[in-house]
């Protein structure tokens, strides 16, 4: 197997792991399960990206996923804002219970 | 393994997310749920746009969609109400 027939099957298996992170999307009963599911697969596509970037040997594709994994940062954390300001995913504690 | 083939899978990897995350988009009744399948949508489109050999328009599908419609429906959502009322 060449070094690129190995980067190839990195990046098929990269998309098939975002893929299992879209299930989790899917089938996650809580928000916060989903917003978990929409960070982790960002972050895996970005590195899908880049090693795309490796195999078509082009360095304007490294520029995409930067920009992506940036911009995915603002997104979740508006997502993580929102569920705060709700109070979506915490735990009621127990009356008498401190801290 | 040559990079024609790899050019197919990844086509029809990247068109079975796009269906998935578009009907999940429309289905889901949270509509916090249906904001974050629109930002895996618009992540996979960008995707589409890049193996397409168009990164500048992958920049910007990507600042557009993960940046600013997230933003903005959440602002609206936070606003109103998170559940879909049907009159």
């Amino acid at each position: 197997m060449t070094v690129d027939g190995a980067f190839m099957w990195a990046l098929i298996l990269l998309l098939f792991s975002a893929m299992l992170t879209l299930i989790r999307l899917l089938a996650g009963p809580t928000i916060p399960d989903r917003a978990v599911a929409l960070d982790s697969m960002t972050t895996t596509t970005a590195g899908a990206m880049v090693i795309y970037g490796v195999v078509t040997r082009q360095a304007v594709f490294i520029d995409v996923a930067l920009v992506y994994a940036v911009l995915s940062y603002i997104a979740t954390l508006y997502i993580a804002r929102y569920l705060v300001k709700k109070r979506i995913g915490i735990a009621e504690r127990p009356e008498g219970e401190t801290s | 393994m040559n990079f024609e083939e790899l050019f197919w899978v990844l086509q029809a990897m990247v068109a079975l997310g796009l269906l998935v995350s578009a009907i999940a988009a429309i289905r889901f009744k949270n509509l916090i749920s249906a904001v974050i399948a629109m930002a895996v949508f618009s992540l996979i489109l960008s995707l589409e746009f890049y193996i397409l050999q168009a990164p500048d328009v992958a920049i910007a599908e990507a600042g557009v969609g993960a940046g600013l419609t997230t933003a903005m429906y959440l602002l609206a959502i936070k606003n109103t109400t998170d559940e879909e009322v049907v009159e």
